[in-house]
């Protein structure tokens, strides 16, 4: 089956589908966002019993959700980023995390991507936020093969979670083999000048970014991590021991997201020097995806840029230390 | 269940009482008067209403109930190790470091509490989601929730009232804990809840009203909702907050008490109505 040709949205409901018929506990929570998370056409008409609309009340879907897991059903609750995330934080935190339910959580058009609905919708600060809560893990899959296997990941573990899902297509970077485990990263190329970290949507820009910077003689570790917390402590620290500098590229506020994570990671461990590429600390707005990346500096030439910028600073000391 | 003998009923209550405020003053503060406000409801519940089986707390058909105003806490701990589930050794570590018996319902440490509380307005959404989880596997048990009054001032119990009534979830029975105060002063100045009963039937629910000291209104109210087929219920429980403590007793300064010292202690469980001996 070519995943990568479908929406991210319709491979979420296909495989929330399988999940469902694979264990009826499986429950798919929505909250009049279901065409957009693509699950109305799917789960609503072929499994009617483990799809529930809470209409536009978020709070009461987690809830309702944290309820269903008492009684050991496994809610995959969805709505947009800011909607899944900072609109219910304190239900996430208190009746999911807290409380240890075995919730899933999906925000959907995560970042920039959230586009036309603007400033409103787009939400730079979700992974920051649940990565700061206690008891939960956050995933962020790249294409829909990895999407596949978070999900598949998902249904079995009992961690409460919060995954972003990208709605649109996305290309393929992964086949129908790729394995999901929290905290373990993907190295998508090996290199030795720059470590090159990004998650979810990104991915596919930093990929591009590998083969301009190719070009340019900067040889690249490029890592994606799809399970931002946990994070893959181990390949940070290898790649940057290597490279001695590193870029970290997300469709986030700059601060408490990926890049932030990464910082923790290396200064406790092998401080080195980083730039962290997303959103500089401001709001969203509607606008479109090639003007945010220019006006917030962190499209593909930026990260080329910012690649050629790290290499050139670190590449004296780095060989002076080595 | 277990047999209902008023004088048992009424001795295990005051019990309760003298229970519940000794452990609140021995942490040295504690939110007395909602717990104290809903002795005979729950000791109602746990005695004579709900199926459970303390030796079984995870038993799939027990019957369920959400705490959803979390800081009555201390009366669900006494019931449940007065039921059995837990040893009775336990309650007087309520608070204390490490505690199994935090101030806040918590089921990941006691056994029998069926939902994690505290952050109000909550509570009756998971009890949605219980009440959800039974309909779909056929299973025929009920859901208790207790949710108070002031905690009805919570958005969130609204959505929860419009979720169970479009699912038609009648094997869910909520309880409003209705002693009129609330932490800055009473309902009715803070924010008025009124009329309470027609805003539930509003929201298409069943609504009845009982009298939430008295064992046989309690008992009957239950039975009547539980019957109810349909729609979801909403029993308006008539209480008064800090009962059978006197100088608290129906005040807004019961809700939550400072016990810094012995002189404190002692003039607290000096102004209960019956004594009792503790079983710790």
């Amino acid at each position: 089956m070519n995943y990568h040709e479908m929406e991210m949205r319709a491979v979420y409901a296909a495989t929330l589908s399988e999940l469902v018929k694979e264990n009826p506990n499986i429950m798919c929570l929505e909250a009049d966002l279901s065409k957009a998370s693509g699950t109305f056409s799917v789960i609503k008409k072929n499994h009617p019993k483990n799809f529930i609309n809470v209409g536009v009340a978020e709070a009461n879907m987690i809830g309702i959700g944290a309820g269903l897991a008492v009684e050991g059903k496994i809610p995959f609750c969805a709505s947009f980023t800011p909607f899944a995330s900072r609109r219910v934080y304190d239900q996430i935190t208190i009746s999911v995390a807290y409380a240890n339910n075995n919730v899933k959580i999906v925000g959907t058009a995560p970042g920039i991507t959230a586009g036309p609905n603007g400033g409103t919708h787009m939400c730079f600060q979700d992974l920051s936020i649940m990565r700061a809560m206690p008891n939960m893990h956050v995933y962020s899959p790249a294409d829909a093969y990895e999407l596949r296997a978070t999900l598949k990941y998902m249904a079995k573990s009992t961690q409460p979670t919060y995954m972003q899902l990208i709605r649109p297509k996305m290309p393929k970077i992964f086949d129908e083999n790729v394995t999901f485990a929290p905290g373990k990263a993907q190295i998508l190329r090996e290199g030795t000048d720059v470590t090159l970290i990004s998650t979810g949507y990104m991915t596919k820009f930093t990929l591009q970014a590998v083969g301009e910077l190719e070009a340019k003689g900067v040889s690249v570790d490029l890592i994606h991590c799809g399970s931002v917390k946990p994070i893959d402590e181990q390949a940070i620290i290898a790649s940057a021991k290597k490279t001695g500098g590193v870029v970290t590229v997300e469709t986030q506020n700059i601060i408490g997201g990926l890049g932030s994570a990464v910082c923790e990671v290396l200064s406790e461990n092998h401080p080195t020097r980083i730039k962290r590429l997303g959103i500089p600390d401001q709001f969203g707005e509607v606008a479109t995806e090639k003007y945010l990346f220019e006006k917030h500096k962190f499209g593909v030439p930026h990260i080329v840029a910012a690649c050629v910028e790290m290499k050139e600073k670190t590449a004296k000391k780095h060989k002076c230390c080595s | 269940m277990d047999q209902f003998n008023r004088e048992e009923f009424d001795q295990l209550a005051a019990e309760w009482r003298y229970v519940i405020t000794d452990l609140i003053c021995r942490a040295g503060s504690g939110h007395i008067g909602g717990a104290l406000s809903l002795v005979e409801v729950v000791l109602s519940l746990y005695y004579r209403n709900m199926k459970v089986d303390p030796k079984n707390p995870k038993w799939a058909d027990r019957d369920r109930l959400v705490l959803s105003k979390g800081h009555a806490a201390p009366v669900l701990y006494v019931a449940l190790a007065y039921k059995g589930y837990f040893p009775m050794s336990w309650l007087p570590t309520m608070n204390a470091d490490g505690t199994k018996l935090p101030s806040h319902a918590d089921g990941r440490t006691v056994p029998g509490v069926d939902m994690t509380t505290g952050s109000l307005g909550q509570g009756l959404s998971a009890a949605c989601g219980m009440a959800m989880a039974a309909k779909t596997d056929g299973r025929t048990h009920n859901v208790f929730c207790i949710i108070g009054d002031g905690e009805s001032n919570e958005g969130q119990n609204w959505e929860a009232a419009m979720f169970a009534a479009h699912n038609k979830l009648d094997n869910l029975v909520a309880i409003t804990d209705c002693n009129q105060m609330q932490i800055d002063g009473t309902t009715q100045e803070i924010m008025c809840l009124e009329p309470l009963a027609q805003k539930w039937k509003g929201f298409g629910w069943e609504v009845l009203e009982m009298d939430g000291h008295d064992w046989d209104s309690i008992n009957t109210t239950i039975n009547q909702a539980v019957a109810v087929k349909g729609k979801p219920v909403m029993i308006i429980a008539h209480t008064i907050k800090g009962k059978g403590c006197t100088i608290i007793e129906n005040t807004v300064e019961s809700h939550n008490i400072k016990v810094p010292d012995q002189a404190a202690y002692d003039k607290y469980m000096n102004a209960l109505t019956v004594s009792a001996k503790l079983p710790y």
